[in-house]
Formats: structure tokens, sequence, C-alpha cells
């Protein structure tokens, strides 16, 4: 789809919109340790919030990216980012047991994007000036979406919680069961499929000369509790059957808030909005 | 023996789920304008073309139908894992997955039409209702048809990937599918261009778009009718031959010289084609050709 990039001017800046999202989500991804601190896995439902709080952000880093007129690029540049984001996350897993999980994934993400957006601009050539910081914080973003929707599927982040659960079988014994859980199953190519489309979407569905910056962000946390209705869906094969309801509820009262408000806000943009009437030839020249 | 007749069976059955959805996938996402239509639809208002076209660009649609059946392969396999039985589970799925698909689709046309405010495009209610619910219909189909595929390959043949991981490559190779063959059959005469046909794509008929029906005024749902006879089932063929190909070399010379028999079967397969394509490149060459000057012009 190659169509004219056209990103309005003036909003909230990028700046104060990356420190909000940057540490919204980190404060929520540290609210799910909740679960472990209380014994339960009722709070998982903070890891979609964390998601929605880094969508926002990236919605906007996608914007000042594809501004550089980068015309098939919005698509491409929600896989990137889940592409390194994903190794950052996967990492960062690994230092879980210290709480410092959320943490390195910035850290790990950062470098990871850093690196891409080098190559990218230095030895493909590519010289946008904004390409190596954008990738750095999409890369950052991408492990914080991933993290975020991984800990309400399983409640945590751990490698263990991730790699392993208890089945059932004849009643009360248990077994560890590696194929039935969050890895073996693949459910991460879920959850990155779910952020990747998600963080390229508000800017490529609003992109035009009439983008309006609440209109795209409004979008972005609607796509973040959409993805986060799929994860809580799926998370009633791990967590508790009550956990899953709170993350179930959670989504789909955030969904519906922000779908019902965007569709708002765009019949404020809108030039007309019509119901079964036909087609208005322009006043104008044309 | 009997492994190797159940395995044709799963195959052609599976290539048979797989022609349903990509007639399907190519449809919905015709009237729904996504994909290469999208760029000129897009386009149009600028031109001065008010048109009542449906205007849907998620992402491009490997990544789009990637996402759908992943979703749909995700959750059918946790509901499964809970008990779920098969069947059940990939309906849910799917209806899930569509509903997520239905969201994306009303944001996109509204984000878009409402970003072309300043050349007076309005926003049509009833588009929005007729037209999403259509791409919802068959983009279940589609989706439905290539999880019940996935799960067939995942639980009859016994392949090793999860059903998430089959959802995302099958997902990606459908919408790649739809999006290369389908395509080329129906957008280029019949949605974005209100010229001859045969006329090419002058630069100054950019986003002159066919906005008028034979009866009427058109909306995206004459694609679906378009698309129906042409497009949709190439899609179909193009996706049922890949799904039916990749398993029956894998099913038949597996055995064969220890798994390298499925090997030098794919690599004869590709081979085979190569030369078909050859052959019917230089025979469409030969017979329609470059473009000639017409002869009354020199005089």
């Amino acid at each position: 789809m190659s169509v004219q990039i056209t990103a309005s001017e003036g909003g909230i800046p990028h700046d104060t919109l990356m420190a909000v999202g940057l540490i919204g989500s980190i404060v929520c991804l540290y609210l799910t340790y909740l679960n472990g601190a209380t014994g339960t896995d009722v709070f998982s439902f903070f890891g979609g919030l964390a998601a929605v709080f880094a969508l926002i952000w990236g919605t906007d880093t996608i914007k000042h990216l594809c501004s550089y007129g980068i015309g098939t690029g919005v698509p491409s540049a929600g896989m990137i980012a889940f592409g390194t984001g994903v190794i950052a996350m996967l990492l960062a897993t690994q230092f879980d047991g210290m709480y410092l999980a959320p943490i390195m994934a910035v850290v790990i993400g950062a470098i990871v994007g850093f690196v891409a957006g080098f190559l990218a601009n230095n030895v493909m050539n590519m010289n946008i000036p904004v390409m190596i910081r954008s990738l750095t914080e999409m890369a950052i973003i991408g492990a914080i979406v991933i993290m975020g929707l991984t800990a309400v599927m399983a409640g945590g982040f751990g490698f263990d919680a991730l790699s392993v659960t208890m089945v059932q079988i004849l009643g009360p014994l248990e077994a560890t069961s590696y194929a039935s859980s969050l890895l073996g199953g693949c459910l991460i190519a879920v959850a990155f499929m779910l952020g990747g489309i998600a963080l390229q979407h508000p800017f490529n569905a609003c992109l035009g000369p009439g983008e309006q910056q609440d209109r795209t962000l409004m979008l972005a946390a609607e796509c973040g509790f959409l993805s986060m209705i799929v994860v809580a869906a799926i998370s009633f094969a791990f967590v508790s059957m009550f956990a899953a309801v709170i993350s179930l509820i959670v989504a789909i009262a955030g969904w519906y808030y922000t779908y019902a408000k965007y569709i708002e806000l765009s019949r404020r943009d809108a030039y007309a909005w019509l119901n079964a009437k036909p087609i208005l030839e322009p006043k104008g020249e044309a | 023996m009997e492994s190797i007749l159940l395995g044709v069976g799963v195959t052609a059955l599976a290539g048979a789920l797989a022609t349903v959805a990509g007639a399907a996938e190519d449809t919905e996402s015709n009237i729904g304008s996504q994909g290469d239509p999208n760029s000129q639809v897009q386009l149009a208002p600028q031109m001065g073309y008010i048109h009542r076209i449906y205007n849907k660009a998620v992402s491009g649609e490997p990544p789009a139908y990637g996402l759908w059946v992943t979703i749909g392969a995700g959750v059918a396999w946790a509901f499964m894992v809970t008990g779920m039985n098969p069947v059940l589970a990939i309906v849910i799925a799917s209806a899930l997955a569509i509903f997520v698909q239905g969201a994306y689709a009303t944001t996109a046309y509204l984000g878009r039409t409402a970003s072309l405010n300043k050349f007076e495009q309005p926003v049509y209610i009833d588009l929005l209702k007729s037209v999403t619910t259509v791409t919802m219909a068959h983009a279940f189909v589609a989706v439905f048809t290539t999880v019940s595929m996935c799960y067939l390959l995942n639980a009859a043949l016994g392949h090793p990937f999860p059903l998430a991981l089959l959802g995302i490559v099958w997902g990606i190779a459908l919408g790649a599918a739809g999006s290369a063959t389908g395509n080329p059959f129906y957008g280029k005469e019949r949605q974005y261009q209100s010229q001859k046909f045969g006329a090419g794509v002058p630069i100054s008929a950019s986003g002159n778009i066919v906005r008028y029906a034979e009866a009427g005024q058109r909306s995206s749902l004459d694609n679906g009718w378009f698309t129906g006879k042409l497009g949709g089932p190439a899609s179909g063929v193009c996706f049922g031959l890949i799904v039916f190909l990749e398993l029956w070399r894998t099913v038949l010379f597996e055995e064969i010289a220890g798994g390298w028999g499925a090997i030098i079967a794919g690599v004869l397969i590709i081979l085979v084609f190569m030369i078909i394509d050859r052959y019917v490149e230089v025979w469409a060459r030969k017979n329609y050709g470059p473009y000639v000057k017409a002869e009354e012009a020199t005089a």
C-alpha cells in the first residue's frame, strides 16, 4: 500500500508520550508481580494495561518515523518492532527471579533496537534522521507488549511460568507438561501478531491530511484492549478461572469505552456522517 | 500402507479446505478494498472523485491474515488444552478472530475516511454496516477452514509444529496467495480504473476509480460478485495446490531415503512449475506481445 503519508503537527509532544508510556508500562508490569506476592493470579490483567501504555507510545513513534515518507513502511514498522522485541523479551525472562525482567526488557530492547537502527541507517544507508532512535524505542515497545500480553496469558513472565504447566492426570495426580505450556504451544506467536498489527494499525488507519493525534492515540488504546481480549480468552488454559474472567472483563470494558470514544472522535473529524445517501460531488472546481 | 492411505485422504481434505479458504480470502479482501486497490481508493477523493467504496487498510493481506489465523489457531489450541471438543474450539476461536477482524475493519474505514475530510469525502454509515458484515462472513469461512486445515496437519498427520505456529505460517501463506493471485484478476479493470479495458493505468487517471455501477452507485459489495467469478477461484486453486502438493510430497516420499525423498520431490515439483511458468510466459508474449503502433497513427 503506497499512499502518501501525512502526519499532523502539534498535540502532546512525543517526549511526554514516551515518558508516560515507558513509566506507565513498567509500573503495570511490576504490578503483575503482586501475583507472586499474594499467591494468586488475579493481577495478571496489569500486563494488558502495560501493553496498552506501550502501544500508545509506540503509535506516536511510528508516526514520527513514518513522517519521513516510508510509503509502505507502516505495517513493516510494526513487524520489525516485534521481531527485535521478542529477542529482548525472551532474554529478559531470565532475570525474573531478581524482579528485574521488566527493566532488563527495556535495556536489552534498547541494545537490540539500537543495533537494528544502526544497521538500517549506516549499513543499508537509509539515512533517516530519527531511524536509530525510533527503532530503539520500538524494540523496547515490542518487548514490553509481548511481556505484558504474556503476563495476561500465563500469570507471569518467568521462564518457568512460560515453559511448564501442571497437567492433572487421574484426578489428584499432577504431572509437569512442557508441550501444553505457553512456549510449547507457541502462543508467543499469537502475542507477536497481536502486538505487531496493533502497533502499526492506528497510524496506518488514521493517516491523511486530517489526521488528529487524539483520535489516533484513542485507536491505539482500542487496539491494545482488543488484543487483550484475545489473550484473556487464551488465559483460561493457564490461570485460574477467576483471574481469567477478571482479565476478560477489564479488556472488554476498556475496549468498549475506547471503541465508542474512537467512533465519536471520527464523527467529530469526518466531513459528513451520512446514512444511505448518494455520492456527494465536491463543491469545488473538480 | 494404511497410514499412507490415511495420509493421502487427509491431504486431499486439507487441500479442499485450503481451496475454500483461498476463495473466501480473496473475496473478503476485494470487498473490503484491502491490498493493492486500496491506494487508489484512498487517493480518489484527493483527485475529486468522491466515492462509496469501502477503504479497509489493516495492513497488507499477508500480515493481516497472519493475525486472524494465528488468533484462531492459538485460541483454539488453548480451548482444546482445557478439554474442549476440537470442532467447537475451532468454531469459537474463529468467531473470536472474526470479531477482532471486524473491529479492525471498521476502525480502518472510519480512520481513513475521517482523515480525508479536507477533500469532502463523507463517512457512509450504511456502507460500514453492510460491507463490514459481509467481509466478516467471508473472513470467517477463510479463517475457519485454514485453522481446521492446520488442526488436521497436527492431529492426523502428526506435524511437529504447535497449532499457533502452523497458524502464523499458513495464515501468511493464505494472505500471500490471495494477494498475489486473486487481486490481478479484478482490481485493475473493475475497481480502480474507469478506463476502457486494456488502456493501462495512465498517471492522469490516478484515483479515477469506478464509482457508478450498471444500475446506480457502486459500493464494494459489487466487488464480491466480480471476484466470485475469477479472482476468488484462482486464489483458491493457488492456495489449495500449495497445501496439497506440500503435504502430498511429504506423505508419499518421507519414508524414502531417510527423509530426503520428500525434499527431492519438492525440488522436482518446483522445477516442473518453473518449466510450466516459462512456457506460459513465452506463449503469452508471442500471442499478446508488446503493444505495436496503430497503423492509422502514421497516416
